[in-house]
Protein backbone atom coordinates (compact mmCIF):
# COMPACT_ATOMS: atom_id res chain seq x y z
CA UNK A 1 0.00 0.00 0.00
CA UNK A 2 2.45 2.18 -1.20
CA UNK A 3 2.19 5.90 -2.16
CA UNK A 4 1.85 6.09 -5.90
CA UNK A 5 1.18 8.55 -8.64
CA UNK A 6 -0.53 11.82 -9.76
CA UNK A 7 -4.14 11.00 -9.16
CA UNK A 8 -7.14 12.89 -11.05
CA UNK A 9 -9.38 13.77 -8.78
CA UNK A 10 -13.05 14.95 -10.53
CA UNK A 11 -15.79 16.41 -8.68
CA UNK A 12 -18.76 18.80 -9.55
CA UNK A 13 -21.38 20.61 -8.53
CA UNK A 14 -24.82 22.23 -9.83
CA UNK A 15 -27.32 24.40 -8.99
CA UNK A 16 -30.61 24.43 -10.69
CA UNK A 17 -32.36 27.47 -12.32
CA UNK A 18 -34.69 29.16 -9.73
CA UNK A 19 -38.25 26.96 -9.58
CA UNK A 20 -36.49 23.68 -11.65
CA UNK A 21 -36.33 20.55 -10.25
CA UNK A 22 -34.13 19.14 -12.89
CA UNK A 23 -30.57 20.83 -13.74
CA UNK A 24 -30.38 21.63 -17.52
CA UNK A 25 -26.35 21.17 -17.08
CA UNK A 26 -25.01 17.42 -17.19
CA UNK A 27 -21.95 16.68 -15.71
CA UNK A 28 -20.54 13.04 -16.65
CA UNK A 29 -17.34 11.73 -16.54
CA UNK A 30 -15.79 8.04 -16.88
CA UNK A 31 -13.00 6.14 -15.80
CA UNK A 32 -11.51 3.39 -18.98
CA UNK A 33 -9.31 1.15 -16.79
CA UNK A 34 -7.71 -0.60 -19.98
CA UNK A 35 -6.86 2.08 -21.38
CA UNK A 36 -6.12 4.23 -17.93
CA UNK A 37 -7.94 7.15 -19.46
CA UNK A 38 -10.70 9.61 -17.56
CA UNK A 39 -13.10 11.36 -20.16
CA UNK A 40 -15.35 14.15 -18.42
CA UNK A 41 -17.70 16.24 -20.37
CA UNK A 42 -19.99 19.27 -18.88
CA UNK A 43 -22.72 19.61 -21.48
CA UNK A 44 -25.40 22.68 -21.23
CA UNK A 45 -28.89 22.23 -23.04
CA UNK A 46 -30.84 25.10 -24.62
CA UNK A 47 -33.38 26.49 -22.40
CA UNK A 48 -34.13 24.80 -18.99
CA UNK A 49 -36.04 22.23 -17.05
CA UNK A 50 -36.98 18.97 -18.66
CA UNK A 51 -35.84 19.84 -22.13
CA UNK A 52 -32.77 21.24 -21.59
CA UNK A 53 -31.90 18.42 -18.92
CA UNK A 54 -32.57 15.78 -21.77
CA UNK A 55 -30.54 17.32 -24.34
CA UNK A 56 -27.45 17.80 -22.15
CA UNK A 57 -27.70 14.19 -20.72
CA UNK A 58 -27.88 12.95 -24.39
CA UNK A 59 -25.13 15.29 -24.90
CA UNK A 60 -23.08 13.88 -22.53
CA UNK A 61 -23.72 10.19 -23.28
CA UNK A 62 -22.47 10.87 -26.21
CA UNK A 63 -19.51 11.80 -25.68
CA UNK A 64 -18.62 9.57 -23.32
CA UNK A 65 -20.08 6.55 -25.67
CA UNK A 66 -18.53 7.63 -28.91
CA UNK A 67 -14.82 8.44 -26.95
CA UNK A 68 -14.90 5.73 -24.43
CA UNK A 69 -15.21 3.36 -27.96
CA UNK A 70 -11.82 4.86 -28.87
CA UNK A 71 -13.29 7.31 -31.57
CA UNK A 72 -11.14 10.22 -32.41
CA UNK A 73 -11.71 12.88 -30.51
CA UNK A 74 -12.02 15.78 -33.37
CA UNK A 75 -14.32 13.50 -35.00
CA UNK A 76 -16.97 12.36 -32.51
CA UNK A 77 -17.14 16.27 -31.53
CA UNK A 78 -17.66 16.76 -35.31
CA UNK A 79 -20.74 14.13 -35.41
CA UNK A 80 -22.44 15.67 -32.41
CA UNK A 81 -21.95 19.25 -33.30
CA UNK A 82 -23.87 17.80 -37.00
CA UNK A 83 -26.28 15.90 -34.94
CA UNK A 84 -27.09 18.58 -32.31
CA UNK A 85 -31.10 20.08 -33.86
CA UNK A 86 -30.54 23.97 -34.05
CA UNK A 87 -33.22 26.11 -32.39
CA UNK A 88 -35.08 27.56 -35.24
CA UNK A 89 -35.24 31.03 -33.34
CA UNK A 90 -32.18 31.28 -31.73
CA UNK A 91 -29.86 29.84 -34.49
CA UNK A 92 -28.04 27.83 -31.92
CA UNK A 93 -27.52 24.57 -31.71
CA UNK A 94 -29.49 22.80 -28.53
CA UNK A 95 -26.83 22.09 -26.94
CA UNK A 96 -22.67 23.19 -25.98
CA UNK A 97 -19.88 21.32 -24.29
CA UNK A 98 -16.44 21.03 -23.35
CA UNK A 99 -14.54 17.98 -22.72
CA UNK A 100 -11.79 16.91 -21.16
CA UNK A 101 -10.18 13.59 -22.37
CA UNK A 102 -6.66 12.55 -19.74
CA UNK A 103 -4.19 9.67 -20.22
CA UNK A 104 -2.80 7.53 -18.07
CA UNK A 105 0.40 10.31 -18.62
CA UNK A 106 -1.51 13.35 -17.98
CA UNK A 107 -1.78 14.04 -21.28
CA UNK A 108 -5.46 15.88 -21.76
CA UNK A 109 -7.47 16.54 -24.96
CA UNK A 110 -9.90 19.84 -24.52
CA UNK A 111 -12.52 20.11 -27.02
CA UNK A 112 -14.31 23.28 -26.18
CA UNK A 113 -17.55 24.38 -27.87
CA UNK A 114 -20.07 26.64 -26.89
CA UNK A 115 -19.26 27.17 -22.74
CA UNK A 116 -17.26 29.85 -21.38
CA UNK A 117 -13.75 28.53 -21.85
CA UNK A 118 -11.91 25.92 -19.40
CA UNK A 119 -9.45 27.61 -17.04
CA UNK A 120 -6.36 25.98 -16.00
CA UNK A 121 -4.29 26.92 -13.29
CA UNK A 122 -0.44 26.23 -12.90
CA UNK A 123 1.35 26.74 -9.47
CA UNK A 124 -1.70 29.05 -8.94
CA UNK A 125 -1.01 30.79 -11.91
CA UNK A 126 -3.68 30.55 -15.16
CA UNK A 127 -2.18 29.27 -18.33
CA UNK A 128 -3.42 29.19 -21.65
CA UNK A 129 -3.25 26.49 -24.02
CA UNK A 130 -2.72 26.86 -27.89
CA UNK A 131 -6.64 26.82 -28.78
CA UNK A 132 -6.86 25.52 -32.48
CA UNK A 133 -10.26 27.03 -34.12
CA UNK A 134 -12.39 24.36 -35.93
CA UNK A 135 -15.58 25.91 -37.76
CA UNK A 136 -17.87 24.05 -38.94
CA UNK A 137 -21.43 24.89 -41.13
CA UNK A 138 -23.94 23.36 -39.84
CA UNK A 139 -26.53 25.19 -42.01
CA UNK A 140 -26.48 28.47 -43.87
CA UNK A 141 -27.21 30.84 -41.50
CA UNK A 142 -25.30 28.70 -38.63
CA UNK A 143 -21.08 28.52 -38.36
CA UNK A 144 -20.24 26.79 -35.64
CA UNK A 145 -16.76 27.39 -33.53
CA UNK A 146 -14.81 24.38 -31.82
CA UNK A 147 -11.88 24.63 -30.08
CA UNK A 148 -9.13 22.49 -29.74
CA UNK A 149 -6.39 22.58 -27.35
CA UNK A 150 -3.45 19.67 -26.04
CA UNK A 151 -1.26 19.82 -23.33
CA UNK A 152 0.42 17.79 -20.58
CA UNK A 153 -1.05 18.26 -17.15
CA UNK A 154 1.50 18.45 -14.28
CA UNK A 155 1.31 17.63 -10.51
CA UNK A 156 -1.27 20.26 -8.81
CA UNK A 157 -2.69 21.23 -11.85
CA UNK A 158 -6.46 21.79 -12.05
CA UNK A 159 -8.48 22.24 -14.52
CA UNK A 160 -12.23 24.41 -14.06
CA UNK A 161 -14.98 23.83 -16.77
CA UNK A 162 -18.01 26.03 -16.43
CA UNK A 163 -21.41 26.59 -17.84
CA UNK A 164 -22.53 29.91 -18.67
CA UNK A 165 -24.66 30.15 -15.22
CA UNK A 166 -20.87 30.77 -13.75
CA UNK A 167 -19.66 33.32 -15.99
CA UNK A 168 -23.10 34.64 -16.27
CA UNK A 169 -24.06 34.89 -12.80
CA UNK A 170 -24.71 38.60 -11.33
CA UNK A 171 -26.04 40.03 -14.61
CA UNK A 172 -27.28 43.50 -14.07
CA UNK A 173 -25.87 46.68 -13.89
CA UNK A 174 -25.58 46.60 -10.40
CA UNK A 175 -22.69 44.19 -9.72
CA UNK A 176 -21.30 42.91 -13.35
CA UNK A 177 -22.61 44.71 -16.06
CA UNK A 178 -21.99 41.79 -18.24
CA UNK A 179 -22.02 38.99 -15.80
CA UNK A 180 -19.19 37.72 -13.37
CA UNK A 181 -17.10 36.67 -16.65
CA UNK A 182 -14.49 34.33 -17.01
CA UNK A 183 -11.56 36.77 -15.75
CA UNK A 184 -13.41 37.52 -12.39
CA UNK A 185 -14.26 33.83 -11.79
CA UNK A 186 -10.42 32.96 -12.43
CA UNK A 187 -9.11 36.07 -10.21
CA UNK A 188 -11.82 34.19 -7.60
CA UNK A 189 -10.29 30.77 -8.14
CA UNK A 190 -6.50 32.39 -7.88
CA UNK A 191 -7.41 33.92 -4.93
CA UNK A 192 -8.31 30.54 -3.30
CA UNK A 193 -5.50 28.47 -4.72
CA UNK A 194 -3.07 30.92 -3.23
CA UNK A 195 -4.72 30.31 -0.12
CA UNK A 196 -5.24 26.57 -0.28
CA UNK A 197 -3.50 25.19 -2.64
CA UNK A 198 -4.33 21.50 -2.18
CA UNK A 199 -7.84 22.37 -1.94
CA UNK A 200 -10.07 19.58 -3.60
CA UNK A 201 -11.87 18.85 -6.52
CA UNK A 202 -14.93 18.82 -4.86
CA UNK A 203 -14.43 21.42 -2.56
CA UNK A 204 -13.57 23.97 -5.31
CA UNK A 205 -16.24 23.09 -7.27
CA UNK A 206 -18.75 24.00 -4.59
CA UNK A 207 -16.95 27.24 -3.64
CA UNK A 208 -17.16 28.25 -7.31
CA UNK A 209 -21.19 27.56 -7.72
CA UNK A 210 -22.23 29.04 -4.24
CA UNK A 211 -19.76 32.50 -5.43
CA UNK A 212 -22.30 32.68 -8.32
CA UNK A 213 -25.14 31.64 -6.12
CA UNK A 214 -24.05 34.32 -4.31
CA UNK A 215 -23.53 36.97 -7.03
CA UNK A 216 -27.74 36.01 -8.88
CA UNK A 217 -28.76 36.75 -4.96
CA UNK A 218 -29.70 33.38 -4.28
CA UNK A 219 -32.12 33.25 -7.19
CA UNK A 220 -30.26 31.75 -9.99
CA UNK A 221 -31.31 32.98 -13.66
CA UNK A 222 -29.70 30.34 -15.29
CA UNK A 223 -28.54 26.60 -14.33
CA UNK A 224 -25.27 27.08 -12.83
CA UNK A 225 -22.45 23.76 -12.96
CA UNK A 226 -18.63 23.56 -12.32
CA UNK A 227 -17.07 20.68 -12.96
CA UNK A 228 -12.73 20.97 -11.24
CA UNK A 229 -10.45 18.46 -12.58
CA UNK A 230 -7.12 18.45 -10.29
CA UNK A 231 -4.35 16.50 -10.65
CA UNK A 232 -2.98 15.67 -6.57
CA UNK A 233 -1.07 13.25 -4.58
CA UNK A 234 -3.59 10.77 -3.65
CA UNK A 235 -5.68 10.50 -0.39
CA UNK A 236 -5.09 7.06 1.00
CA UNK A 237 -7.69 5.68 3.11
CA UNK A 238 -7.59 2.36 4.58
CA UNK A 239 -11.48 1.22 5.85
CA UNK A 240 -11.49 -1.81 7.98
CA UNK A 241 -14.80 -3.79 8.73
CA UNK A 242 -15.36 -6.89 9.74
CA UNK A 243 -13.64 -9.76 12.25
CA UNK A 244 -11.13 -11.45 10.98
CA UNK A 245 -12.38 -15.06 9.85
CA UNK A 246 -9.88 -16.37 12.35
CA UNK A 247 -8.83 -14.97 15.88
CA UNK A 248 -5.26 -15.41 15.01
CA UNK A 249 -5.42 -12.57 12.20
CA UNK A 250 -6.64 -10.60 14.65
CA UNK A 251 -3.02 -9.46 15.59
CA UNK A 252 -2.17 -9.11 11.54
CA UNK A 253 -5.42 -6.57 11.08
CA UNK A 254 -4.08 -4.77 13.90
CA UNK A 255 -0.46 -4.32 12.37
CA UNK A 256 -1.69 -2.96 9.13
CA UNK A 257 -3.86 -0.44 10.81
CA UNK A 258 -0.62 0.52 12.68
CA UNK A 259 1.26 0.59 9.62
CA UNK A 260 -1.26 2.27 7.66
CA UNK A 261 0.24 5.80 6.91
CA UNK A 262 -2.96 7.66 5.52
CA UNK A 263 -6.83 8.12 6.98
CA UNK A 264 -8.44 5.39 8.89
CA UNK A 265 -11.43 4.77 9.53
CA UNK A 266 -12.95 1.59 11.29
CA UNK A 267 -16.37 0.12 10.66
CA UNK A 268 -18.21 -1.90 13.19
CA UNK A 269 -18.20 -2.79 16.99
CA UNK A 270 -16.42 -5.70 17.41
CA UNK A 271 -13.99 -4.74 14.93
CA UNK A 272 -13.18 -1.43 16.52
CA UNK A 273 -12.80 -3.55 19.47
CA UNK A 274 -10.32 -5.41 17.70
CA UNK A 275 -8.08 -2.57 16.82
CA UNK A 276 -8.08 -0.96 20.46
CA UNK A 277 -6.89 -3.76 22.22
CA UNK A 278 -4.21 -4.56 19.56
CA UNK A 279 -3.21 -1.18 19.45
CA UNK A 280 -3.85 -0.61 22.96
CA UNK A 281 -6.35 2.40 23.09
CA UNK A 282 -9.75 3.05 24.30
CA UNK A 283 -12.70 4.11 22.55
CA UNK A 284 -15.04 6.31 23.52
CA UNK A 285 -19.00 6.30 22.00
CA UNK A 286 -19.99 9.69 20.98
CA UNK A 287 -23.84 9.40 22.57
CA UNK A 288 -24.75 13.26 21.46
CA UNK A 289 -25.18 12.45 18.26
CA UNK A 290 -28.16 10.52 18.23
CA UNK A 291 -30.44 9.44 15.22
CA UNK A 292 -32.84 6.69 14.80
CA UNK A 293 -31.83 5.28 12.12
CA UNK A 294 -28.03 4.83 11.82
CA UNK A 295 -25.68 4.44 14.99
CA UNK A 296 -23.38 6.62 16.83
CA UNK A 297 -19.86 7.20 15.82
CA UNK A 298 -17.19 6.87 18.36
CA UNK A 299 -13.51 7.91 18.75
CA UNK A 300 -10.48 6.58 19.40
CA UNK A 301 -6.94 7.29 19.15
CA UNK A 302 -5.45 6.80 15.22
CA UNK A 303 -8.47 6.40 13.93
CA UNK A 304 -10.23 9.21 11.52
CA UNK A 305 -13.58 7.38 12.14
CA UNK A 306 -14.83 4.40 13.61
CA UNK A 307 -19.03 3.73 12.89
CA UNK A 308 -20.91 1.29 13.78
CA UNK A 309 -21.00 -2.09 10.55
CA UNK A 310 -23.84 -3.62 8.56
CA UNK A 311 -26.34 -0.75 8.66
CA UNK A 312 -24.15 1.79 8.18
CA UNK A 313 -22.34 0.77 5.28
CA UNK A 314 -26.11 -0.22 4.21
CA UNK A 315 -26.91 3.38 4.18
CA UNK A 316 -23.58 4.65 2.39
CA UNK A 317 -24.31 2.53 -0.48
CA UNK A 318 -27.82 3.86 -0.50
CA UNK A 319 -26.30 7.47 -0.44
CA UNK A 320 -23.88 6.89 -2.94
CA UNK A 321 -26.56 5.14 -5.35
CA UNK A 322 -28.75 8.04 -5.18
CA UNK A 323 -25.86 10.78 -5.72
CA UNK A 324 -27.02 12.52 -2.54
CA UNK A 325 -24.17 15.00 -1.07
CA UNK A 326 -23.27 14.22 2.49
CA UNK A 327 -24.30 17.71 3.49
CA UNK A 328 -27.40 17.90 3.25
CA UNK A 329 -27.85 14.90 5.19
CA UNK A 330 -28.03 14.83 9.41
CA UNK A 331 -24.53 14.04 10.93
CA UNK A 332 -24.68 10.32 11.62
CA UNK A 333 -22.17 8.01 11.18
CA UNK A 334 -22.99 7.18 6.93
CA UNK A 335 -22.92 10.34 6.27
CA UNK A 336 -20.04 11.33 7.56
CA UNK A 337 -18.42 8.15 6.01
CA UNK A 338 -19.53 9.07 3.29
CA UNK A 339 -17.86 12.82 3.22
CA UNK A 340 -14.84 11.01 4.33
CA UNK A 341 -15.11 8.26 0.89
CA UNK A 342 -15.54 10.75 -1.33
CA UNK A 343 -12.55 13.26 0.44
CA UNK A 344 -10.17 10.55 -0.73
CA UNK A 345 -8.59 9.17 -3.68
CA UNK A 346 -7.73 5.54 -3.84
CA UNK A 347 -9.58 3.49 -0.52
CA UNK A 348 -8.27 0.28 0.77
CA UNK A 349 -10.74 -2.14 1.95
CA UNK A 350 -9.94 -4.56 4.32
CA UNK A 351 -12.36 -6.68 5.05
CA UNK A 352 -12.97 -9.01 7.41
CA UNK A 353 -15.16 -11.84 7.09
CA UNK A 354 -17.06 -13.76 9.93
CA UNK A 355 -19.91 -13.42 10.04
CA UNK A 356 -22.20 -12.03 13.63
CA UNK A 357 -24.68 -15.03 13.62
CA UNK A 358 -26.67 -12.64 15.69
CA UNK A 359 -27.64 -10.91 12.81
CA UNK A 360 -28.80 -14.20 11.33
CA UNK A 361 -31.63 -14.19 14.21
CA UNK A 362 -35.03 -14.36 12.35
CA UNK A 363 -36.52 -12.05 14.91
CA UNK A 364 -34.14 -9.08 13.76
CA UNK A 365 -36.21 -6.77 12.31
CA UNK A 366 -34.23 -5.31 9.18
CA UNK A 367 -32.39 -7.04 6.83
CA UNK A 368 -28.68 -6.58 7.45
CA UNK A 369 -26.92 -7.53 4.14
CA UNK A 370 -23.48 -9.67 4.16
CA UNK A 371 -20.72 -7.38 4.41
CA UNK A 372 -19.22 -8.60 1.79
CA UNK A 373 -21.56 -8.09 -0.57
CA UNK A 374 -22.31 -4.68 0.72
CA UNK A 375 -18.72 -3.52 0.03
CA UNK A 376 -18.24 -4.76 -3.35
CA UNK A 377 -21.28 -2.56 -4.38
CA UNK A 378 -19.85 0.26 -2.54
CA UNK A 379 -16.52 -0.07 -4.14
CA UNK A 380 -18.24 -0.53 -7.43
CA UNK A 381 -19.96 2.84 -6.90
CA UNK A 382 -17.11 4.68 -6.05
CA UNK A 383 -15.01 3.58 -8.74
CA UNK A 384 -17.45 3.75 -11.33
CA UNK A 385 -19.48 7.12 -10.19
CA UNK A 386 -17.12 8.71 -8.14
CA UNK A 387 -13.64 7.86 -10.50
CA UNK A 388 -12.17 6.61 -6.82
CA UNK A 389 -9.36 3.42 -7.32
CA UNK A 390 -10.14 0.82 -4.59
CA UNK A 391 -7.85 -1.85 -3.41
CA UNK A 392 -10.00 -4.87 -1.31
CA UNK A 393 -7.98 -7.50 0.84
CA UNK A 394 -10.25 -10.40 3.25
CA UNK A 395 -8.84 -11.42 6.07
CA UNK B 1 -27.87 3.42 47.63
CA UNK B 2 -24.59 3.29 46.03
CA UNK B 3 -22.25 6.53 45.27
CA UNK B 4 -22.00 5.40 41.70
CA UNK B 5 -24.23 4.07 39.14
CA UNK B 6 -22.25 3.27 35.84
CA UNK B 7 -24.08 2.43 32.72
CA UNK B 8 -22.98 1.35 30.03
CA UNK B 9 -24.83 0.64 26.56
CA UNK B 10 -23.87 -1.59 23.56
CA UNK B 11 -24.15 0.31 20.51
CA UNK B 12 -23.76 -2.58 18.24
CA UNK B 13 -25.32 -3.52 15.25
CA UNK B 14 -27.37 -6.12 16.99
CA UNK B 15 -28.40 -4.43 19.71
CA UNK B 16 -29.42 -1.06 17.84
CA UNK B 17 -31.54 -2.95 15.99
CA UNK B 18 -33.53 -4.69 18.60
CA UNK B 19 -34.23 -1.80 20.36
CA UNK B 20 -31.00 -0.51 21.30
CA UNK B 21 -31.33 2.89 19.59
CA UNK B 22 -34.24 4.50 22.31
CA UNK B 23 -31.08 3.55 24.97
CA UNK B 24 -29.50 6.22 23.53
CA UNK B 25 -32.09 9.03 24.65
CA UNK B 26 -31.77 7.41 28.64
CA UNK B 27 -30.05 10.54 30.29
CA UNK B 28 -33.31 12.18 29.20
CA UNK B 29 -35.28 10.15 31.67
CA UNK B 30 -33.01 9.46 34.62
CA UNK B 31 -34.77 11.25 37.64
CA UNK B 32 -32.93 14.82 38.60
CA UNK B 33 -32.06 13.43 42.30
CA UNK B 34 -30.36 10.80 40.48
CA UNK B 35 -28.10 12.99 38.01
CA UNK B 36 -24.86 13.61 39.54
CA UNK B 37 -25.00 9.67 40.58
CA UNK B 38 -25.57 8.28 37.03
CA UNK B 39 -22.78 7.77 34.65
CA UNK B 40 -23.94 6.98 30.93
CA UNK B 41 -21.29 5.62 28.45
CA UNK B 42 -21.42 3.63 25.03
CA UNK B 43 -19.62 0.50 24.30
CA UNK B 44 -19.21 0.09 20.34
CA UNK B 45 -20.19 -3.80 20.71
CA UNK B 46 -20.07 -5.52 24.34
CA UNK B 47 -19.92 -8.57 22.36
CA UNK B 48 -22.85 -10.43 24.22
CA UNK B 49 -24.66 -11.17 21.28
CA UNK B 50 -22.37 -13.59 20.38
CA UNK B 51 -23.31 -15.77 23.34
CA UNK B 52 -26.89 -17.11 23.47
CA UNK B 53 -26.48 -18.14 26.92
CA UNK B 54 -26.73 -14.04 27.85
CA UNK B 55 -29.84 -13.31 26.91
CA UNK B 56 -31.40 -11.39 24.10
CA UNK B 57 -30.48 -7.69 22.79
CA UNK B 58 -30.10 -5.00 23.38
CA UNK B 59 -27.46 -5.53 26.44
CA UNK B 60 -26.50 -2.63 28.96
CA UNK B 61 -24.18 -2.97 31.78
CA UNK B 62 -25.16 -1.26 35.10
CA UNK B 63 -21.80 -1.16 37.23
CA UNK B 64 -20.79 -4.68 35.87
CA UNK B 65 -24.32 -6.25 35.97
CA UNK B 66 -25.51 -7.54 32.52
CA UNK B 67 -29.20 -6.90 31.89
CA UNK B 68 -30.89 -8.34 28.67
CA UNK B 69 -33.45 -6.61 26.61
CA UNK B 70 -33.27 -3.89 28.22
CA UNK B 71 -35.47 -0.98 28.28
CA UNK B 72 -34.94 2.85 29.38
CA UNK B 73 -38.55 1.96 32.17
CA UNK B 74 -36.59 -1.62 32.93
CA UNK B 75 -32.82 0.38 33.54
CA UNK B 76 -34.75 3.11 35.81
CA UNK B 77 -36.70 0.47 37.58
CA UNK B 78 -33.03 -1.43 38.82
CA UNK B 79 -31.40 1.97 39.42
CA UNK B 80 -33.71 3.02 41.42
CA UNK B 81 -33.13 -0.68 43.98
CA UNK B 82 -29.69 0.05 44.02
Amino acid sequence: MKASKTFVEIDHTHVNKKQQLLCGDAFMSKKLKADQRVITVLSDGLGSGVKANVLSTMTATMVLNYLSKNYDLKKTAKAIMQTLPVCSVRKISYATFSIADIDHEGNVNLIEYGNPPALIFRDGERIEPERQLYELVKTDQLHDKMYFSQFKAELNDKIILMSDGVSQSGLGPKLYPFGWGENNVGAYVGDILSKHPSVSARYLSRLITDKALENDNSTPYDDISCGVISFREPRETLLISGPPIHRENDVEMGQIFKDFKGKKVICGGTTANIIARETNENISVELKIYDKEIPTVSKMKGADLITEGSITLGKVLEILENGISPEVLPPHGAAQLVDFLLNSDKIHFLIGTKINEAHQDPNVPVELEIRRSLIKQIMRQLEEKYLKETSLKFI
Amino acid sequence: MSEEIKIIICTGTHCFVMGGSDLLLLEDHIPEELKDKVSIEGSSCLNYCEDRTKGKAPFVRINGNLMEQATIPKILKYIETL
